[in-house]
């Protein structure tokens, strides 16, 4: 199916005339191709988007009709900390959270993916256990973490206390939320893990002969080939790895909330991510209008955020 | 070109029986059918009461179907808010109790029919979290509260006042350092749910009546947050931080409701304990809690829905709907199906118990300005008296109130 | 490579492993103990009971969740709207994103930055919007509502132009000289070399749409149409937490297809790419 099917096409084409109709046939076909993503697109992400963003400008309870507030909503989540007293704290928690976190989840993937990759035996055991975080139901990862760092019996703590170091009360400690919910989520890199085996698997092998061939070391070969190659992969992991924890919920809500625990982000709101924030105000203080616009003050954070990536990381292997 | 055909009778199959799983027959003709949305079943054994209760209502009436949607319930506001949003609301559903203002106020849900019920027939307290602006809006379908837990190995007589149960506190923890006298509630927003009933027993409250005037920065309301700052000291935090430090014996006292005594009887057969009013300042209180049904203004069946949810309070249905929905009748005659020591005590604290303050905007004072207060205080960031002082004035902000 | 080394290796992967599994581990044991062997101190990763340490598994729970709960018809449907969304989005994704890395067409890129901002738009927001437009589509409360507003995805155009995009172009050229169509090429030379990154788009489109719990909740009413996750979490007593071994013997039930999957695509992750015929 690769590269010798090629072989038997040589005739086909008439070579003088192609150049001028390939451009109009690229037209049209890259059209065509894209056509059923963007009408997707169109009907169930920007129509919803432009509807929201119009909600953002009304005050809006779900229930009566929107009514027009203009630019309200926006100014009074910025400066109103009477009608928005943790909006602040929520971005604090949410950046902190992101600047934590995707590092920590994309060194662990990549590390996870080296060491699976440079192995021939037992290399799809281990990688589907490394995958197990990931299919785990969410409710026993709640459950599973929350015991792990109990002040009382918690695995964490016992372990620190052999080398010497005093137990934590970790999830109720504001301090130390943050870095033990990222935690979790690096625990969780199974799918990174996977997009980086990919792309290890896609470095031809040629190129890594040639390295050892050069006379090239392991950590020489690493930084020299498998991180200039890998650099597609790491850059579409950072992106939305930056994109998704920006917009953290799921893990939070999964620690904190249901069953009677806290619903408003964990001790002294060290765990109010900005999309759980968001949310409360949707769906829990029947403020959708408000919470349209945290939607668009966000959007428009994460493409700030986003643009600047594009513009100052390399994207393209080499 | 056969791989080909095999693909496509394989995608044929597949639409075919999405198809099949789509098309869900209307009835027609005179037939007529009622959505009512509540919570999941807390039981399989809740299921098949909610089940007969059902079909009895459908043999009562010919030519009906009821069709029960069955919502978790962390996700039941979610899916509702939505589903008003759309214009797709059910003929009729569960409603938590602080929402039925809310909806009363801007006409998402029908106001009680005049002569449809004999309001004497019901518990006052439960009645009235369906009222707003002085009209009745819902029928309440069970109500519920929250009392004292206690370890009988730790706690033989439980605590009756405030200070009882501080010293009580403290002589467990003296005991044995590593027990905790009391899991004390958080600055969460669980923990201010709680923090009312509290201020009650101290004889205060949180908003005046009217529902115009902040309360919680009076002597009662700092006396019941201070209470909770001065059992911290026998009841660190180290300890109740843990999971379930009540059950696994950290922690000698807890406040929970009766859907924790199956719980804890299943789980944890060996404990021994016992259930309390709350123990209290000046006079006995609680807070009272459960769920209320209504009719969404957009049904086409209302007169339907208003039979279907009078079926369910009545003196015979509702004691068994409201063991199944985990709290106790509302109907005074209705018979109390949960039995057991433990469920005395929730009897007697519903004699007490208060019900939320009718504010719309409450659910958000209660997470974001009051839960707080409670935990500055609680971390020793500001005294009881700071605290409440600057989370009225929030409140008072927020609310455009002046008092 | 040196003994030691790949001696440590295998150690430091027995270690990351263990964190994995331990979890997992959990959920499989506590789905066959009786209520009263969940709760000890220390988490026991056997059904055992709680006072003797004797073997005490029992199969009452997933009798009950495939009984009373439902499960059964749920993992029906959760199958087909797997079978029908997961190949048919995975097509519509490849197909934008070849285009996309590839072909040069007008607006090409700025029509890309645009489908970028639609990801970054937090779903919870379009909730709301997203029903309306699904009522007006005629599809609410239907296994359709729960297919085609979910039958593409930015996030895996996007990874799919990025590995189109590492993909040496050599080969495409060398084949557009020689006449070959853009279908041709799609069709006989990307998507050979692509099923490392195809196999992860399966994987992680199969692995969310199964677990989806948000989308179903608010489109479905008929609880004949529920999926695996909406009849899970109807397992659940609420507010006591309680009942944990229903919910993990569900989830174990739930966990057995996505294995499955696993197992089968993470194969093609493996398989690499043949770059032998390129060397020109």
């Amino acid at each position: 199916m690769t590269a010798p099917v090629l072989e038997g096409r040589k005739e086909v084409a008439a070579r003088p005339r192609r150049r001028p109709r390939r451009r109009t046939n690229d037209r049209l076909v890259g059209w065509l191709l894209v056509t059923p993503a963007v009408a997707y697109f169109a009907v169930f992400l920007l129509y919803p988007a432009l509807s929201a963003l119009y909600y953002s400008f009304t005050d809006w309870n779900l229930r009566s009709a929107a009514s027009w507030v203009g630019l309200a909503n926006y100014s009074d989540l910025l400066f109103n900390d009477v009608k928005y007293p943790h909006f602040w704290k929520s971005v604090q928690v949410t950046l902190q959270y992101t600047l934590i976190a995707v590092p920590l989840t994309m060194v662990a993937a990549l590390v996870q993916a080296l060491l699976v990759n440079s192995i021939r035996r037992g290399a799809n055991l281990f990688r589907l256990l490394l995958f197990l975080p990931v299919v785990t139901a969410e409710a026993a990862v709640g459950a599973i973490w929350r015991w792990l760092y109990d002040p009382q019996y918690g695995l964490i703590n016992s372990v620190l206390g052999l080398v010497g170091i005093p137990g934590q009360n970790w999830l109720n400690t504001p301090e130390l939320v943050i870095p033990a919910l990222a935690f979790i989520s690096a625990w969780q890199c199974g799918i990174s893990m996977i997009i980086y085996l990919a792309g290890l698997k896609g470095i031809p092998g040629t190129i890594r002969e040639a390295a050892i061939i050069d006379g090239a070391g392991p950590w020489q070969r690493f930084w020299r080939v498998i991180v200039p190659m890998l650099r597609p992969t790491t850059f579409y992991l950072l992106v939305t790895g930056v994109i998704a924890a920006l917009q953290v919920f799921g893990l939070v809500y999964v620690i904190f909330s249901g069953s009677g625990r806290s619903v408003t982000g964990g001790p002294e709101q060290s765990g109010l991510s900005y999309v759980l924030h968001l949310y409360l105000f949707a769906f829990r203080y029947d403020a959708m209008g408000a919470a349209c616009a945290m939607s668009f003050i966000l959007l428009i954070f994460i493409m700030i955020i986003t643009a600047l990536q594009f513009r100052f990381v390399k994207q393209e292997a080499s | 070109m056969s791989r080909v055909v095999v693909r496509g009778a394989a995608v044929a199959v597949l639409v075919a029986g999405l198809a099949a799983c789509g098309g869900g027959g209307q009835g027609s003709g005179n037939e007529k059918t009622l959505t009512f949305w509540m919570y999941q079943d807390r039981t399989p054994q809740a299921g098949q009461v909610i089940e007969k209760v059902r079909k009895d209502f459908e043999k009562a009436n010919p030519g009906v179907t009821v069709k029960l949607v069955k919502i978790p319930k962390d996700d039941y506001n979610t899916k509702l808010g939505g589903a008003v949003a759309s214009k797709s609301a059910p003929d009729a559903g569960i409603l938590d109790q602080p929402l039925v203002s809310k909806y009363a106020l801007d006409g998402t849900i029908k106001e009680v029919p005049a002569g449809l019920i004999d309001e004497s027939a019901f518990y006052k307290g439960a009645l009235d979290t369906n009222r707003a602006g002085g009209k009745l809006y819902g029928l309440p379908a069970d109500q519920t509260c929250v009392a004292l837990f206690y370890n009988k190995k730790l706690v033989p007589t439980p605590p009756k006042t405030w200070e009882e149960m501080k010293a009580t506190a403290a002589r467990v923890h003296q005991a044995d350092a590593n027990v905790a006298g009391m899991n004390v509630p958080k600055g969460d927003g669980y923990g201010a749910w709680m923090f009312p009933g509290v201020v009650h027993g101290a004889g205060g409250q949180m908003v005046d009546d009217a529902g115009k005037k902040v309360l919680f920065d009076q002597p009662p309301a700092v006396e019941a947050l201070q209470l909770w700052v001065d059992l911290l000291k026998s009841s660190p935090r180290k300890i109740t931080d843990s999971d379930k430090p009540f059950e696994n014996g950290l922690a000698a006292m807890t406040i929970s409701g009766p859907w924790d005594v199956p719980t804890i009887h299943e789980q944890f057969p060996d404990l021994d304990f016992g259930v309390a009013p709350l123990p209290y300042k000046t006079e006995a209180a609680g807070n009272i809690g459960g769920e209320d049904s209504v009719v969404f203004s957009t049904s086409k069946n209302a007169d339907l829905a208003w039979k279907w949810l009078v079926f369910l309070t009545d003196a015979q249905n509702n004691g068994v709907i409201a063991d199944a929905f985990g709290g106790f009748p509302v109907n005074l005659k209705a018979q109390v199906v949960a039995s057991g020591p433990e469920q005395a005590a929730f009897l007697e604290q519903l004699k007490v118990a208060h019900a939320r303050p009718a504010v719309p905007q409450w659910i958000q004072v209660n997470d974001e300005i009051i839960a707080p207060a409670l935990e500055s205080a609680l971390t020793g960031k500001a005294t009881a008296q700071q605290a409440l002082t600057d989370a009225a004035g929030k409140t008072r902000s927020l609310l455009g109130w002046t008092g | 490579m040196t003994r030691a080394r790949k001696a440590s290796i295998y150690v430091a992967l027995v270690l990351l492993a263990a964190v994995s599994v331990v979890p997992f581990l959990w959920m499989l044991a506590t789905s066959f103990k009786h209520g009263h062997d969940i709760y000890t101190k220390v988490p026991n990763l056997l059904p055992v009971d709680r006072k003797t340490g004797e073997w005490a598994a029992t199969l009452e729970n997933y009798d009950y969740v495939l009984n009373v709960g439902g499960l059964g018809r749920a993992f029906v449907n959760s199958v087909w709207v797997c079978l029908i969304l997961v190949p048919a989005k995975l097509l519509i994704d490849a197909l934008a994103a070849y285009s996309f890395a590839r072909i040069p067409f007008p607006g090409r890129d700025k029509l890309f930055v645009v489908l970028l901002g639609g990801m970054m738009v937090p779903t919870i927001t379009l909730l709301v919007p997203r029903i309306h437009v699904t009522q007006s589509l005629g599809m609410f409360d239907s296994g359709w509502g729960l297919i085609v507003p979910n039958i593409a995805s930015v996030l895996d155009i996007f990874l799919l132009r990025q590995f189109f995009l590492s993909l040496p172009s050599e080969l495409e050229e060398a084949a557009l000289i020689d006449g070959a169509s853009r279908m041709q090429i799609f069709w006989r030379i990307v998507l050979p070399l692509s099923k490392p990154v195809l196999a992860v788009v399966t994987i992680t489109s199969f692995l969310f749409h199964w677990n989806d719990l948000v989308w179903p909740l608010v489109v479905l009413n008929d609880p004949d149409l529920y999926t695996l996750p909406l009849a899970l979490q109807q397992l659940v007593a609420s507010p006591d937490g309680g009942r944990a071994y229903y919910i993990m013997a569900g989830a174990t039930l739930a966990v057995i297809p996505v294995i499955g999957v696993l197992l089968v695509f993470q194969r093609r992750i493996l398989q690499g790419i043949a770059f032998t015929g390129l060397k020109a």
